[in-house]
């Protein structure tokens, strides 16, 4: 189980797991040895809203890192996922499809998006964010958002 | 049918949220014309106040209750206040099941809106007539 860095905004509570890394803006990524697991982090997801639909780019997808991966339709807005690393997808969440749910539910963990086969994620790693310094810029989009 | 006899619909009371207008329409659609001689609509903030009359029915009454999010307001009220709980709706669950009704507006319903709740006014009617077929058809529901 991750550990977390947790914050309250207003009557929020958003998590930050510290075992993986950060895109901009909120994709998460975690290195599970030569391959790298993607998903939402709790910020952004409750941000968006309860997923009613998430499309994940096939199996076999090559991707450069910044290339859109998933799209997400919720309740609130249809968001399109940039690729926080360079790869190729080797499995989309097969609950997903029946349990679009599970990204708001468990966003660091069985609501993950896609596994990408990843040839160099200490590259790839350089370019992410670290929990600490994603929970800082999350927690200052959190809070102006609750001013405005 | 007597008044004894009718399906209780217990709408979301969420105001500002799409999904919730989503509810509240579908129960208009129920109450006011698809099923009008079947079915009592219940203000979900009557539960919430406690209000007696309110109480009574759904304790007496089985009930189809409309949640506009995963919070489930309608259903956890009527559970709490003694009903029966005949069938629970979920406007995101129906929109899966219809994906080009995409709803939007709040005071408005956009038409992708008005046909989610026309849809799900519709599944809530057959639940309705399903009632009744178990009942008899006799207002003993």
């Amino acid at each position: 189980m991750p550990e977390y860095l947790e914050i309250t905004v207003d009557k929020f509570t958003f998590r930050v797991a510290i075992d993986r890394a950060y895109s901009a803006e909120g994709v998460w990524a975690k290195a599970e040895g030569s391959r790298v697991r993607v998903g939402l982090s709790d910020f952004v997801q409750q941000r968006s809203g309860d997923a009613a639909f998430a499309e994940v780019k096939p199996v076999g997808t090559v991707l450069s890192a910044g290339d859109e991966f998933a799209e997400i339709e919720t309740i609130k807005v249809n968001i399109s996922l940039a690729s926080p690393v360079s790869g190729s997808i080797v499995e989309v969440n097969p609950n997903l499809a029946s349990s679009p749910e599970a990204i708001n539910q468990a966003p660091y963990g069985e609501g993950w998006l896609a596994l990408i086969d990843c040839p160099d994620w200490e590259a790839d790693r350089a370019r992410l964010l670290d929990p600490w310094v994603y929970f800082d810029l999350m927690k200052g989009q959190a809070e102006e958002e609750t001013r405005s | 049918m007597t008044d004894e006899g009718r399906v209780l619909i217990v709408p979301c009371s969420g105001i500002g949220k799409t999904y919730g207008s989503v509810s509240r329409e579908a129960a208009y659609l129920v109450t006011e014309d698809l099923r009008l001689d079947e079915t009592q609509l219940v203000a979900l903030s009557l539960l919430v106040l406690g209000d007696e009359d309110a109480r009574a029915a759904v304790a007496s009454h089985p009930a189809v209750t409309i949640d506009g999010c995963k919070l489930a307001c309608a259903t956890k009220m009527v559970k709490q206040s003694g009903g029966t709980l005949a069938k629970d709706f979920d406007v995101l669950d129906v929109y899966r099941r219809y994906r080009d009704f995409k709803p939007q507006g709040i005071a408005e319903l956009n038409e992708g809106g008005l046909k989610l709740a026309r849809a799900l006014a519709d599944e809530i009617a057959a639940v309705v007539d399903s009632l009744r077929e178990q009942s008899g058809g006799t207002g003993d529901a």
